[in-house]
């Protein structure tokens, strides 16, 4: 994942967390997901947004939510499925 | 002495954030360092133990060596993170054989072996066995979806399960199995479906690289620190992230287990003070008899019906609250970071909100295994159809199957068609709630969002709760109306459908 869509993402992340109420600020290792931080409506909004920004079809990936877990996690996973 | 009314204002209005922070650095123990460093001295650590253990007897009104054994297990594991395993699974095991009953499948077990006539087996020694035999099961079931990650039971473990189920029902329900051939077939079959979401979770765990041992699996089968049919902490894999890391992170967790056990006895309290008044002083009837009246065609005025109804929804959300709130507490006191079950409900702006805060593990649950398999498979070009079906399987269809599952022993007692006819209330209920869940997730997802005025507060409040009180007659897990009856009921409630009765 380049820088720009790293910035795209974040930028996305951190308007989701603000709709939740939360401004702490987060690092690219923050658990998200499994933290709480955001809840399973969050997780749709993100896949739909992975989806529509680098065409991942979430069909055919053995889903976790480790795997989306952190800015670093979503960046891997991007990054592996694009690869493919 | 005269005053500036502006600065009068002002000095009010900052007095009452700085009250508000005093009050909250009161509260926030786990925030303080002198306290944090106090709760990682062997000391602190016995103290904290103690003080939970008290709170959790006055609590759980349990008797003490339960306690000291739940406590202790509790320390154990969160101090011993070397022998978490053997100690979770010890614990679990331990407490099962030794209760008195096994809440969850004596009762349905006894039925069956009185409809058997089976009088040289007690329904204590079919319980074990077949806890025995599902464990043994449940132990294999895991080691070949580890060595077989392949397999349609690894790959579709829920769905797998539920084949199963509906086989063992099946076959049961026929007529070809009588005498301790039936029994033994319904023994395990009760046993099997509740730990069946137990062992959901722990069969999805087998296909990740960082799996638990089949031993901690087990352990967290209906564990130490409590459950219902739905896993309060869900699997392995979730334990496994939110185990405390170092002893800071241990304290944190420690003393926010003890904080929220102390607020399970305060909302504790609070619900002897509001039954007291409801019921004691105000002679308020509870919903099943004011139902009762109804169908006796001696209805209950409007204004009772409806106060029973509103107190009824309060005040199983209240229980839902306290008994959540002290299986977290435990868990929390074992080391495990767990979120709370119920998170200020009454705060809900929306249905999607509502159903986020209830009852969290359940929704977790019904998201893992019916929202996202749903979700990222179907209709991915059509947007609204994809959220509204996904939420709606979910919420609808999923919260059906649990539920049937959860009470499968009545299709035992009642006959399998008898268990399904009786359960078309809570199918409706289920529909009713899915729709509702699904056009409201549907309006977030189009940018809704609930004014944040006064005003706008209380119209979102007054809308989700009259929505939860409403569906609250149908959503009564009792089999004993139908769904005509309910809706008779509902109907009433509005002042339509009333019987010509003289009413009390």
């Amino acid at each position: 994942m380049d820088n720009n869509a790293k910035v795209t993402l974040r930028a996305f992340l951190t308007q989701t967390l603000e709709a939740h109420g939360d401004r702490k600020g987060f690092a690219d290792t923050d658990s998200l997901f499994v933290s709480g931080r955001l809840d399973s409506l969050s997780m749709m909004t993100l896949i739909v947004h992975l989806e529509e920004a680098f065409g991942i079809d979430f069909a055919q990936v053995d889903f976790d939510v480790d795997l989306i877990d952190s800015v670093n996690d979503i960046a891997s996973f991007v990054d592996d499925r694009l690869a493919r | 002495m005269s005053q500036d009314p502006a600065a009068a204002v002002q000095q009010t209005s900052t007095a009452a954030p700085i009250e508000r922070q005093a009050l909250r650095t009161l509260f926030a123990i786990d925030e303080n360092a002198r306290v944090l460093a106090f709760a990682q001295t062997f000391t602190g650590r016995l103290v904290l133990v103690a003080l939970f253990a008290a709170v959790l007897a006055i609590v759980k009104d349990a008797a003490w060596p339960q306690v000291l054994m739940i406590t202790g297990a509790a320390a154990a594991c969160a101090y011993l993170p070397k022998y978490r395993a053997p100690i979770l699974f010890g614990a679990t095991v331990a407490l099962l054989i030794g209760k008195p009953t096994f809440w969850f499948v004596t009762k349905n077990i006894s039925d069956v072996m009185r409809q058997e006539q089976i009088t040289r087996l007690s329904e204590r020694t079919a319980t074990f066995a077949a806890l025995l035999v599902f464990f043994l099961c449940a132990w294999g079931t895991l080691e070949f979806a580890r060595r077989r990650n392949a397999s349609f039971l690894a790959r579709k473990p829920v769905v797998a399960l539920l084949c199963a189920v509906t086989l063992m029902l099946a076959l049961a329900c026929s007529p070809l199995l009588h005498g301790i051939s039936r029994v033994a077939l319904w023994s395990l079959l009760i046993v099997f479906t509740s730990y069946l979401w137990f062992l959901a979770y722990a069969l999805v765990d087998q296909r990740s690289r960082d799996r638990s041992p089949h031993l901690f699996q087990l352990g967290v089968f209906h564990p130490f620190w409590g459950s219902t049919s739905t896993p309060f902490g869900k699997g392995a894999a979730f334990l496994r992230k939110m185990q405390a890391k170092n002893p800071q992170e241990l304290a944190v967790t420690q003393l926010k287990a003890l904080k929220l056990l102390v607020w399970s006895w305060l909302l504790l309290q609070l619900e002897t003070l509001l039954v007291g008044l409801m019921e004691g002083r105000l002679h308020l009837p509870r919903i099943a008899l004011v139902q009762a009246a109804f169908f006796e065609h001696h209805p209950y005025p409007l204004f009772i019906g409806w106060a029973s109804l509103v107190w009824a929804t309060g005040a199983a959300a209240l229980s839902l609250a306290i008994w959540g709130h002290q299986i977290v507490a435990l868990a929390r006191l074992a080391g495990f970071r767990l979120p709370r079950n119920t998170w200020r409900p009454l705060e809900s702006r929306t249905l999607v909100d509502f159903w986020n805060r209830y009852y969290y593990y359940f929704k977790e649950l019904l998201v893992q295994f019916f929202f996202l398999p749903t979700f990222l498979r179907m209709f991915r070009n059509h947007p609204r159809l994809r959220v509204f079906f996904a939420t709606f399987m979910a919420a609808g269809v999923g919260n059906a199957v649990y539920h049937f599952i959860r009470d499968i022993g009545l299709a035992a007692s009642m006959g399998l068609w008898g268990a399904i006819e009786s359960y078309t209330s809570y199918l409706f209920y289920c529909t009713v709630l899915a729709t509702g869940i699904a056009i409201s997730q549907a309006r977030a997802n189009a940018g809704f969002k609930p004014s944040p005025k006064l005003i706008g507060r209380v119209w979102s409040f007054f809308c989700v709760w009259a929505f939860v009180v409403c569906l609250h007659v149908f959503g009564d897990e009792s089999r004993a109306h139908g769904l005509g009856e309910r809706l008779s009921f509902m109907a009433s409630l509005f002042g339509v459908n009333e019987w010509t009765t003289t009413p009390r």
